[in-house]
């Protein structure tokens, strides 16, 4: 057995945040309350999607869920997955099976244990569900080896399946409540919180109640929890203005007034606004087959100012779709493509493109934005644009059946992980991936997929520099997540959660 | 006065069938996939497939409206897409929310706007009367929103008096829901105040000057029997559009809502038509369309009552 993941690093990570919140100070009372402690009022920007975790969108959900469950493994703030139900791990040789101890004093809040038993029917659960199935592609079964481990067969190696559990898909439910078919409207976790579903409104406001010897109480002091659904940005700023939350999903033009109030700033880079190419092999549209032509869009935006005027300047200028600082990001790949209209045009005219082209982009209300700039910086290398218009859902289901269309994609901060849903996995937004036509690009992923440990890291490094010198995308700058939090509060961010779950929002 | 209201009752329900029966198709063709929405995009086909078994709509569009027509006549919306949980059920706790600042900003709106219709009516030209037109021309240009947006930094976020976004139900404290419904009342009855001000105040001024109230005056009836005279003959254009209002104010309520936070049947139409919750959007356009007709049935029947002469229409 080789111990790919081992616990007592991961333990060390989650002592010193759990530390942070106050586990070891005299003012903790029994139940893990912090007397000094406010309560917490949450602003968010979505309405929970759904309280099953297998129907949960990972996005914005993170607070809601992670009040009620617990999951099996979570992570750190830079994206390692950590214990959480589970204890540790370990990883086989052939990478083939991951065999994990869990703990033994968590219970259901509606009074069941949690046992190995009670951990398999959940993963079978999550395992086919329509949202959190996506964690668990590779996992062929999911055992119970004794009372307190259990065991994943996978069909194949998989680097992202910790990660993807510690983003959000590992969260435990009652067995019970799962044969209820209730998790929908009634949660049944063992986490920190739960609902009080009298006082709560839903789509207004969500109460919660502490559980007084939850396992894990010192990470969570917050005497009270509420959460507000809030989805205008001017209502959550004027309910942390009259002190109705503390917390805040926050917009940047606002940090200057939350700066002087005194108000913790926090923020990360979150997702990649740019130009997703769905054909870099010119099947369905010729000119993007050329390299040049990927090229001369990459040249073609000045990112740095559509970041400034239309992303308020909250993000990094990038041309990568590694998270900015992150594994796998590399500085100096950003002065690739400065913004210069001339080299586009002698880059389009070098491809046999002098005239440009006509492209046909579809186009949504979440995306208006970014039409104009889209359609101007297009327009001056000669490439005339045509929008087809349609809802978001639609948006989803037709935009990737056009060759270019513009994009805010989640990024992440594990690098096998956005190898994975930027370039090789199937996803909505990437139907038929590419990579595999690319003899230097299939060899590059085959390495990330092969190495471990510190190889893999640069690997996903060189990856990353062939993938972006290919202009693979389009990318105009990455857009960072920002959070207010008054009384000492303070939000951690982590790339790849919308919002972060209740472990990053701590009392200082 | 029969015939009159069956003819009324009998056009609302036309109107009624009509638009759900158009809602229906325009929703079904307007959203061509909602699984998709419905189920996020990491499902896989065959989950869609089985979401759209389960929801029907493997079947023929007009299937699935006689099946959702059917059961809409008696009530039943069927259930939500989203969560399963029957439309009715949803509109019913949303609807209240709506209603209660709706209804309060028509109080609101019928009270004030009487009073200052009927101040600056019976004494046009004065000083009073002149600062109600001017008022008028500027609070009825405001935008909902601006307004909404003022109040809660004035009375939420600087005295503290209400609370900026949020709704707390009645059962639960009185108190809290009347403050929860304050702000987004008044933001909405601004200016609806101001519409049934200006439309009461020209009345009574042109019935003010008619020979029978002359003629009441030289009698010598006290002063407030005349002004009760000329409100009944005044009232019918202020309570037309004062009708007017709670219809437009059930659909100006989805900004202040936004703005307030509110769990209202706004919020619930964006929600749902965000994800292509058909059920839903047909269920909150149909109690909608009653509502309207509902509104409209009873103004009719009322100043059919104070003017028999409106019968005839």
């Amino acid at each position: 057995m080789k111990k790919a993941t081992i616990a007592a690093v991961l333990t060390a990570s989650a002592l010193v945040l759990t530390a942070c919140s106050g586990g070891t100070d005299s003012n903790t009372e029994s139940n893990g309350s912090d007397a000094s402690s406010p309560d917490l009022n949450i602003g968010n920007f979505l309405d929970i999607t759904s309280w099953d975790p297998s129907l949960a969108d990972i996005g914005f959900d993170g607070p809601y869920l992670s009040a009620v469950y617990d999951p099996l493994v979570a992570l750190d703030a830079d994206g390692n997955p950590i214990p959480a139900l589970a204890t540790d791990w370990e990883v086989s040789d052939d990478f083939l099976t991951v065999t994990m101890n869990l703990r033994t004093d968590a219970k259901f809040s509606d009074g069941e244990v949690f046992n190995a038993d009670a951990a398999v029917a959940s993963l079978e659960y999550l395992k086919a569900g329509a949202r959190s199935g996506e964690a668990y592609l590779n996992v062929d079964s999911v055992s119970a080896v004794d009372e307190d481990t259990i065991e994943f067969d996978l069909t194949q190696r998989d680097d992202t399946l910790l990660y993807f559990m510690g983003l959000g898909r590992s969260y435990m439910v009652s067995p019970a409540a799962i044969s209820a078919g209730s998790l929908a409207t009634t949660p049944v976790g063992s986490g920190p919180y739960t609902l009080d579903a009298a006082t709560s409104v839903p789509g207004a406001e969500y109460h919660f109640a502490k559980v007084a010897d939850h396992w894990d109480a010192a990470t969570y002091t917050f005497p009270n929890l509420a959460i507000f659904p809030i989805m205008d940005a001017t209502a959550r700023h004027n309910a942390m203005l009259s002190g109705q939350i503390n917390v805040n999903f926050a917009e940047p033009a606002n940090i200057p007034q939350a700066e002087q109030n005194g108000w913790t700033v926090t923020s990360k880079v979150s997702g990649w606004v740019g130009l997703q190419f769905t054909d870099q092999t010119g099947d369905k549209f010729e000119p993007l087959g050329d390299e040049r032509v990927r090229q001369a869009l990459n040249y073609a935006f000045d990112g740095a100012a559509i970041l400034d005027s239309i992303g308020s300047g909250a993000g990094e200028v990038s041309n990568q779709v590694f998270p900015s600082g992150s594994l796998g990001y590399d500085e100096s790949l950003n002065g690739l493509y400065p913004y210069d209209v001339d080299k586009a045009k002698a880059l389009l005219a070098e491809a046999g493109y002098a005239d440009g082209f006509a492209l046909t982009m579809p186009m949504s209300p979440i995306f208006q934005t970014w039409q104009a700039v889209a359609e101007q910086s297009l327009a001056a290398i000669g490439i005339t644009v045509t929008w087809d218009d349609m809802q978001m859902p639609d948006y989803q289901i037709n935009a990737p059946t056009y060759p270019v269309f513009i994009s805010f994609l989640a990024m992440d901060s594990n690098p096998v992980a956005t190898v994975a849903r930027q370039v090789t996995s199937t996803q909505w937004y990437n139907p038929t991936p590419a990579y595999a036509a690319f003899p230097d690009v299939l060899a590059a992923v085959d390495t990330v997929h092969t190495a471990t440990g510190e190889e893999q890291i640069q690997a996903t490094a060189d990856l990353n520099k062939l993938l972006t010198e290919k202009a693979w995308w389009s990318v105009w700058y990455q857009s960072a997540n920002t959070y207010f939090g008054a009384d000492d509060i303070t939000v951690t961010p982590v790339t790849g959660m919308m919002f972060p779950t209740l472990r990053y929002i701590q009392h200082d | 006065m029969l015939r009159f209201t069956i003819k009324r009752l009998t056009s609302g329900i036309i109107l009624l069938l009509a638009v759900a029966t158009g809602t229906f198709f325009l929703a079904h063709l307007a959203i061509s996939d909602p699984t998709a929405g419905l189920l996020g995009t990491t499902a896989t086909p065959a989950q869609q497939e089985a979401l759209a078994v389960k929801l029907g709509l493997d079947r023929p569009l007009l299937v699935q409206f006689w099946d959702w027509f059917t059961h809409a006549i008696v009530g039943d919306f069927g259930n939500s897409w989203r969560n399963f949980q029957p439309v009715t059920a949803q509109i019913a706790l949303k609807l209240p929310v709506t209603l209660s600042v709706v209804t309060f900003a028509t109080i609101i709106t019928a009270i004030v706007g009487t009073a200052v219709g009927l101040i600056s009516g019976l004494r046009p030209g004065s000083l009073i009367d002149r600062i109600v037109k001017a008022s008028t021309v500027v609070l009825f240009a405001l935008p909902g929103f601006w307004v909404s947006l003022v109040l809660v930094m004035w009375f939420a976020v600087q005295l503290k008096w209400f609370p900026a976004v949020g709704y707390v139900q009645p059962g639960q404290s009185m108190e809290g829901w009347l403050r929860s419904i304050t702000l987004p009342a008044v933001a909405l009855a601004v200016g609806a105040i101001v519409a049934v001000a200006e439309q009461l105040r020209n009345a009574i001024v042109t019935v003010n000057k008619q020979d029978y109230v002359r003629t009441l005056r030289s009698r010598g009836l006290p002063q407030h029997r005349i002004i009760l005279h000329i409100l009944r003959n005044a009232s019918p254009a202020a309570l037309t559009v004062l009708a007017l209002m709670f219809v437009g104010l059930l659909s100006g309520a989805i900004v202040v809502e936004t703005i307030f936070s509110l769990p209202g049947i706004g919020q619930l139409t964006n929600s749902s038509s965000q994800i292509g919750d058909i059920p839903v959007l047909l269920g909150i356009t149909v109690i909608s369309v009653v509502f309207v007709v509902i509104v409209n049935f009873a103004l009719d029947v009322t100043l059919g009552w104070i003017n028999p002469k409106a019968r005839v229409r």
